[in-house]
């Protein structure tokens, strides 16, 4: 997926598994920019009665660069607690939960919240109330209200809410992962000559993620709070209105596990487990061999990342998949690639002079980042799901939205669709154009199956699937 | 190895239960190593002897980690796992 379970360690460590990082400026109010990190990926609805919460024993951080050496300048740390009301019951909750303070919920979580910069901490919340999960029509019969009280203001402006979130990732990760077969052109598949499988007619996508929940830990934020200046930009061609974004979950050194007591031991400074920039670098650029490397890193050593960037495999895997379908593609990748415009996009961001208008990027350090120019304005009308293949400059990899199709961006970027970018010379393949998961019916629709239920204003991700509902 | 739950009360026995001469000595070259502990009480303390030959240990309590070399008593917690 963008990346769940994108590693084989972090694979097993659910509650610390980075899923999704959006980061954009809010369409409803423009001086912010939202930045959502998602964790806990592939949620079923109805999974009682523990059901999902953050890692209390796990330090999440939403990390911000304004000087483009991929260290960070902000962070924003998110620490839980849990809270058990009643002793006597093994329900989540003992009748319907009608506000975050009812006393029938058993099992509470709480969140903290503060902000470093340049060694400064400052606290903006303790312990705010995250609100249930969605449980069904009796356990949380008026979920939506639940849910906006755990939206909370933060000193100086913004608002900050963690909770469970239905996921608006999109992919065909079934199709994708069993080598490369994408539904609407499995015709053209090679099937590595293998016969009565049952494929070879188009078909739509199948979205993996639809109907899972996710949590979501969403700030917003003003953006004169994070741009290097200290106020909003309004130079979209200026370095310095560039902010690249990650997010990260640590775990102590130590953890020494006490059955008898039935609690656990965690001591010694946060070790990074898990971290995430741009939607599937660690899922399909990097080898497996290293991605658990990789998520122990900062992003300012990504350079050593960045031979996989430059010729990455699925590049390669392509025209073998497709025979005949990406052959000016396969000549390029005959001819020893470097990809400069898969570094641009992933590691340096896009500089002046590449897209006309647009540039996303502070220096030329390889640090994967999502990379936002907050001094480009929100496309509030018809924004194209492409993002800026798509015309559209506020899209990924401007920052990403939270219904930007990264996964077809990412597979036309890889077929070659972006070469012409820093190589005039190449012509695309026809196909490059096209190639897609299926999801959606094209630039316009932002609402591929299952994701229906985006918001228009914050947290922006929809409301979580309920578990009665999901049930069956 | 490891050795947790338990170790913080025992490293500061075994730093005494020698003759005076050494455990000073054991002491003198903890302080020279070692940072001082700060940060938030924590009642818990994990050691991780990391290297037998040069007596390395890892002390990890609340968000700290402090590394220092001592050679007997690495040996001491070792043979005392055995």
């Amino acid at each position: 997926l963008s990346s769940h379970r994108e590693a084989p360690e972090i694979s097993k460590d659910q509650v610390a598994d980075s899923a999704d990082l959006y980061a954009f400026i809010s369409p409803d109010n423009p001086s912010t920019v939202t930045i959502i990190a998602n964790y806990v990926p592939l949620q079923l609805p109805d999974g009682g009665p523990n059901f999902y919460e953050f890692g209390d024993d796990v330090l999440y951080a939403i990390n911000v660069d304004n000087t483009g050496d991929g260290t960070a300048n902000i962070s924003y740390h998110f620490r839980f607690t849990n809270k058990i009301t009643n002793s006597k019951t093994f329900l989540y909750n003992t009748g319907p939960i009608t506000d975050l303070n009812d006393s029938t919920w058993v099992r509470r979580q709480y969140v903290t919240v503060t902000r470093i910069e340049n060694g400064k901490t400052q606290t903006l919340g303790t312990n705010l109330p995250c609100p249930p999960c969605n449980i069904g029509p009796l356990s949380t019969p008026n979920y939506a209200s639940l849910a906006a009280a755990a939206i909370h203001p933060l000193p100086g402006g913004g608002q900050v809410f963690a909770g469970q979130r239905a996921d608006g990732f999109y992919v065909d990760l079934g199709a994708i992962f069993d080598l490369g077969d994408l539904r609407p052109f499995e015709q053209d598949h090679a099937t590595f000559g293998l016969t009565n499988t049952g494929l070879g007619a188009m078909a739509a996508g199948v979205n993996s993620t639809a109907g899972s929940n996710v949590h979501s830990i969403a700030i917003q934020i003003p953006i004169s709070q994070l741009a290097k200046s200290g106020t909003a930009p309004t130079n979209a061609s200026s370095p310095s209105s560039v902010i690249g974004v990650w997010t990260t979950a640590s775990r102590q050194k130590a953890r020494v596990l006490q059955a008898s007591k039935g609690t656990n031991v965690e001591s010694g400074p946060w070790v990074q487990v898990s971290r995430l920039g741009n939607p599937l670098v660690n899922e399909v650029i990097v080898p497996m061999a290293t991605k658990d490397y990789w998520n122990a890193q900062s992003p300012s050593g990504d350079s050593q990342f960045a031979p996989a960037v430059l010729n990455p495999e699925l590049a390669q895997l392509l025209p073998v998949l497709y025979p005949g379908v990406f052959p000016n593609l396969n000549a390029y990748n005959s001819a020893a690639p470097k990809r400069s415009d898969l570094l641009a996009i992933f590691l340096t961001g896009i500089p002046s002079g590449v897209v006309a208008g647009f540039q996303n990027s502070m220096s030329t350090t390889e640090a994967d980042m999502l990379r936002l120019n907050v001094a480009i304005p929100p496309t509030t009308s018809n924004p194209s799901n492409l993002g800026l293949i798509g015309k559209d400059a506020a899209g990924f990899p401007n920052g990403r939205r939270v219904f930007d199709d990264v996964v077809t961006i990412e597979l036309r970027a890889l077929a070659g669709a972006t070469i012409p970018l820093v190589d005039p010379k190449f012509t695309p393949d026809a196909a490059a154009s096209t190639v897609t998961d299926g999801l959606t019916s094209g630039p316009s629709d932002l609402t591929a199956d299952g994701t229906e239920s985006y918001l228009p204003s914050f947290p922006y991700l929809g409301l979580p699937h309920s578990g009665f509902a999901a049930a069956g | 190895v490891i050795a947790a739950a338990g170790v913080a009360t025992a490293v500061p026995s075994i730093l005494t239960a020698g003759s005076a001469t050494g455990a000073a000595e054991h002491k003198a070259s903890v302080r020279a190593e070692s940072p001082t502990l700060s940060g938030p009480p924590s009642d818990d303390l994990v050691a991780h002897i990391r290297d037998l030959g040069t007596g390395e240990i890892g002390l990890y309590t609340g968000e700290q980690e402090v590394v220092f070399h001592d050679q007997e008593l690495a040996a001491r917690l070792f043979n005392a796992s055995r």
